[in-house]
């Protein structure tokens, strides 16, 4: 990857950036994701206004939820969790449904703001205290009235979004929005069977431990799930927000003028960072008001629960790279075929929108089937292959403390190269280029194999792709199948006109030999 | 990262050495048999000699059983009967280029140019060949071809005969001269030996400034196997870069990273180098292709192509049951696609409605449900002139303030899109290319049904296309048949499609009452995204264009 353009007026940031993506890769090699917030069912919330950090070096003023007191509790227990009292997007709330849930909010804001206030769109709200507002009770101004209390009952399953209600074209542009994950009461006895006990097993064997909020996102049997991400969309254009810091200090109350139109965003984020920020660690020390980060990890086979969410005002195409998604559910509503509630009615989408307000949940799994190549780069005359022994569906799954667990056995050992490299054999249909004549990229494996296994065997001193310069997935330890997962409204990956930037992810499909840490 | 032998490490560090280079770094693959597709011939029949003969892997076999594997000498499954699909091949030019607009002005383009198939392609047609036409030794070839030898000389409507220049094979394969005489190749009949060697002249002469808009046209069979070679001829008006390009198959389902394109998760072709993308055909379905270096801009720039698999049901024999053929792909582990499976949308209908094959389908259906008579790849796009003219400069571009101004369908403004045959652009190496060699006219035999496969690549903001007349019935989404896990077809009518970049959906415009859609009728497919009825400045043009029933 090459950053291009703003090509004179910026090489240096570009530079930079390069530098810094580089170095916070080897810093942090192992920095994933989950899906991480806080737990109630009793939330004690602020609104306040800090600066968050974007990776052109910027600080923009924005105003976050943020925990006024310590949490009742962290989901997933990950290294290093905290709620501060500002974040973005704001703290992850993470019940069970049937539970009633209340939400204390104080306003913090500068005084100038005005009102504060947050719906929860799909859930019968109760609010009290406070003062009157157009859509619900809002935090005001005064001690006396600038906490307001809001009380509902989970009643549905998923991923829901929380936003403020109060002049929202502001106040959600300036950061005031978050998730709320609702576990379903009860889980199919299924999803805790056959590959699903499988893939468990396989993560225990290999010293993995299980992230999951719940083993499946609705009750239902489609629904169940091995890894779990939340992704929120959302966009921010910088002269709102310097708009609002310039008058954050006038000793009026509910007396700011902020024109947020015409609107012309210039930083694209994903959990409220942009690439390569992104993905770092959750709760990484350098973001204290961005907590949340977006680095997705799977083995092959793993059905990965996508909770996403789109906040701001712009929809955002979000493509997946590496498969399709099976969209379970919007706005926490299961999609089921009319006439047979036991079958899942979704669609299945490379590019799944994100609409403001709106929330989806889907599943994604990658396995290699139909590349008609072994991905593992068996070689049959050397001795390394290990057996792959097809279950009803083809896959290698009675051998969970394989590295090959789950590979798809009607291409087990079948050759991609025409010539034989290193220990990976022959007789396939391509050959790959003269290594002179290609660039690597810095999530590039090393080798077309998957694992370090493969690769190291692939690019023996017979090998043909020199592995340099994939720093941020090497060819010894990880050598995963990275794909992007990105907005295809392709100028928002980009960072203040800086490519590569905005909303971009890496996804790693890693072999079984590469231990998923989602710790931090 | 646990139980690696420290083995592993020196290993690695022990690469310095590589094999030998093939030679070049220009050269073109397209094997004629491989593992998946060896010659399965009739006894007595020679390939070399009769390469259209059925087994030939040269044409489509008709779809009658799943292939049967058995375990071979090397370890891996090899098939013994009923091989299906073909091996298909295609060559591309990654460069430059120049593209008409539909208000007269000339625009720079990052592009893709067809280096196979063009004789084809500038009919409108996919590029992508069998082996038999691809590997062939072109008549000599002149810049500009095909337009220049079909004597274009007016932009953008050519008044060339596309119908002079009918070469398809790769531009550049040469007869491999030091092979013979090594003995490393045994010359065909011809005396020639095409393993891949290309002459570089041609590849120079043809490829140069000849990008396309849409980038060339793809078209594979399921159980095909693909062949896509990427050749970085350069950027000639931009000396200042070093642009590498690859080839993201968009939508492809389990990929592998290393054919997956993005530059940043595997490797990129350099100028001057080519590479040889390989798959095995997807599950049916409208996808599409494009560079995936600096995306915000080589997708703005033009760098954005059409992409389509057809369904094996398309092979099934006249008068046999759909629905059982679909029983047949199931019971076949590799074909299979229901509802075990929760990322498939292809369980047998719920309905048996006892339809027969022999037709065109867009899917395997099972039921006959989206069969076609005629089919248009469209794409959706838009162009910034201001982004455009700065990238033909030394000068940064900006993202934040890009602003579509030209919004094309097939690389075409309204009313560029109602123009039949390429549109011509003279570049400037001073001669004629066809920049736009796809209409965008439907037209659609009376009483006919038509599938549009319309994808959107526009990289600003979402796009809305609607039908004046015959109703839109949507039947898929993202490479995908709308229906259900119980087998119901989730197929709405609606009038309006609206899409993001980066999404693709097909489109069936059925115009069976011919009362309602008499021949001779036209209807519009347009915007009601009332701006991009435009052309820059022109404040009438854009995107839209004819149906027509014919």
């Amino acid at each position: 990857m090459r950053a291009m353009n703003m090509k004179k007026a910026i090489s240096k940031t570009q530079l930079l950036l390069a530098t810094v993506v580089a170095l916070t890769l080897l810093l942090t090699p192992a920095a994933f994701a989950a899906a991480p917030g806080i737990t109630g069912p009793t939330f004690n919330l602020t609104a306040r206004p800090a600066y968050i950090s974007q990776p052109d070096g910027s600080a923009v003023y924005s105003w976050g939820y943020g925990c006024s007191v310590a949490p009742s509790g962290f989901a997933p227990a990950l290294t290093g969790a905290t709620c501060p009292n500002m974040q973005v997007p704001g703290p992850t709330l993470i019940v069970t449904e049937g539970q009633t849930v209340v939400v204390n909010l104080t306003n913090n804001l500068p005084n100038p703001a005005g009102n504060t206030s947050i719906l929860f769109p799909g859930f019968q709200v109760t609010a009290t205290g406070g003062v009157n507002g157009l859509l619900t009770r809002e935090a005001g101004r005064a001690t006396t009235n600038n906490v307001v209390h809001y009380t509902f009952v989970a009643s549905t399953p998923g991923t829901h979004a929380y936003y403020s209600g109060t002049q929202g074209d502001l106040q959600v542009e300036m950061g005031l929005y978050g998730a709320i994950i609702v576990l379903p009461a009860s889980t199919p006895a299924v999803c805790d069977s056959g590959v699903h006990a499988s893939n468990l097993t396989a993560q225990g064997h290999w010293g993995e431990t299980d992230f999951r909020l719940a083993h499946a996102a609705y009750n239902h049997p489609g629904a169940c799930y091995d890894r779990e991400y939340l992704f929120q969309y959302s966009e921010m254009d910088p002269r709102i927000h310097r708009q609002a810091e310039e008058q954050s200090t006038r000793t009026c109350t509910n007396c700011m003028n902020v024109a947020t139109e015409p609107y012309l965003p210039a930083y694209f984020m994903i959990n409220g960072r942009s690439m390569p920020d992104l993905m770092d660690p959750n709760y990484a020390q350098e973001y204290p008001h961005q907590p949340y980060n977006g680095n997705p990890h799977m083995h092959p086979g793993e059905l990965t629960l996508l909770r996403i969410i789109g906040t701001g005002r712009w929809q955002h195409p979000f493509h997946e790279h590496g498969n399709h998604v099976r969209v379970l559910a919007r706005d926490g509503n299961l999609i089921l075929s009319a006439n047979d509630p036991s079958s899942l009615a979704g669609p299945l989408l490379f590019t799944t929108t994100t609409t403001p307000g709106v929330t989806m949940d889907g599943i994604y799994y990658w396995t290699g089937k139909g590349l008609n190549w072994d991905p593992y780069g068996h070689n049959a005359a050397s001795g390394s292959t290990l057996p792959c022994t097809p279950d009803a569906n083809g896959y290698n799954t009675g051998a969970p403390n394989a590295i090959n667990y789950f590979e798809w056995c009607q291409d087990h050992n079948k050759p991609l190269q025409t010539h034989p490299f290193g220990d990976v054999a022959g007789g396939g249909p391509a050959t790959l280029p003269d290594p002179n004549i290609f660039a690597n990229g810095p999530w590039f494996g090393g080798s077309p194999y998957l694992g370090p296994d493969a690769t190291v065997r692939a690019v023996g001193n017979t090998g043909t792709t020199p592995p340099s310069g994939t720093v941020a997935n090497p060819p010894d330890s990880e050598a995963g199948f990275a794909f992007m997962w990105h907005s295809h409204n392709e100028r928002e990956i980009t960072t203040n006109n800086i490519f590569p930037g905005g909303m971009l992810m890496m996804m790693l499909v890693d072999s079984r030999e590469f231990v998923i840490d989602e710790s931090n | 990262m646990r139980k690696m032998s420290p083995l592993y490490l020196s290993l690695v560090l022990v690469v310095v050495t590589t094999v030998a280079a093939s030679g070049q770094s220009f050269q073109v693959q397209c094997p004629t048999a491989t593992i998946t597709h060896p010659f399965h011939a009739a006894a007595g029949v020679a390939c070399s000699q009769n390469p259209t003969a059925p087994g030939c892997n040269n044409n489509e076999p008709a779809y009658t059983a799943a292939t049967t594997l058995t375990a071979g000498a090397n370890g891996y499954l090899v098939p013994t009967a009923n091989v299906n699909g073909a091996i298909k091949c295609q060559q591309i030019s990654g460069g430059d280029g120049f593209a008409t607009m539909g208000d007269g002005s000339q625009t720079y383009l990052f592009a893709f140019g067809p280096l196979s198939g063009l004789a084809d392609m500038s009919n409108g047609l996919p590029g992508t060949q069998f082996p038999n036409v691809f590997n062939d030794v072109a008549p000599p070839l002149v810049p500009g071809d095909p337009a220049t030898t079909d004597g274009a000389s007016q932009a953008p409507y050519s008044l060339g005969d596309p119908s002079v220049f009918t070469y398809n094979g790769a531009v550049g394969l040469a007869s491999d001269l030091d092979a013979i005489a090594s003995g490393a190749c045994t010359p065909d009949a011809l005396g020639r030996c095409l393993d891949g060697h290309v002459d570089t002249r041609q590849i120079m002469d043809v490829g140069v400034l000849n990008g396309n808009m849409p980038a060339p046209l793809m078209a594979i069979d399921e159980d095909d196997e693909f062949f896509l070679t990427l050749t970085n001829v350069g950027q000639v008006m931009r000396p200042d870069l070093f642009e590498q390009h690859t080839v993201h198959f968009h939508g492809y389902p389990n990929a592998s990273a290393f054919y997956d394109g993005v530059p940043d998760a595997s490797v990129a072709i350099n100028i001057g180098g080519s590479f040889t993308y390989y798959y095995l055909a997807p599950d049916a379905g409208t996808y599409f292709w494009h560079c995936h270096i600096t995306p915000p801009e080589h997708l703005q720039m033009g760098m954005v192509g059409q992409l389509y698999v057809r369904p094996r049901q398309n092979r099934v024999p006249g008068g046999t049951s759909l629905y059982a053929a679909l029983q047949t792909q199931q019971a076949d582990l590799r074909t299979k696609c229901d509802s075990s499976d929760i990322l498939c949308s292809n369980p047998l209908p719920a309905v048996n409605t006892g339809a027969t094959g022999g037709a065109k389908y867009a899917y395997n259906d099972g039921d006959g449900t989206t069969r076609y008579d005629v089919e248009y790849p469209i794409q959706i796009h838009g162009f910034d002139p201001n982004f455009h003219f700065v990238g033909m400069t030394f000068n940064p571009e900006g993202f934040t303030e890009m602003k579509d101004k030209y919004f094309l369908l097939n690389g075409r403004s309204y009313p560029d899109t109602v123009h039949n045959g390429p549109l011509a652009t003279q570049t400037t190496d001073g001669v004629m290319h066809y920049s736009q060699p796809m209409s965008a006219i439907i037209n659609i035999p009376a009483g006919g049904r038509a599938l549009l496969r319309i994808a959107d690549l526009d990289v600003t903001e979402y796009q809305t296309l609607a039908s004046l007349g015959i109703p839109m019935q949507v039947i898929a989404l993202n490479a995908k048949l709308l229906r259900d896990q119980a087998g119901n077809n989730l197929y709405y009518n609606t009038n309006s499609i609206t899409l993001a970049g980066g999404e693709s959906l097909d489109v069936i415009l059925d115009a069976s009452d011919t009362t309602k859609y008499p021949s001779g009728s036209v209807f519009y497919l347009y915007t009601p995204n009332l701006d991009h009825l435009s052309n820059d400045a022109e404040n009438f043009g854009g995107l839209m264009t004819e149906v027509r029933i014919n």
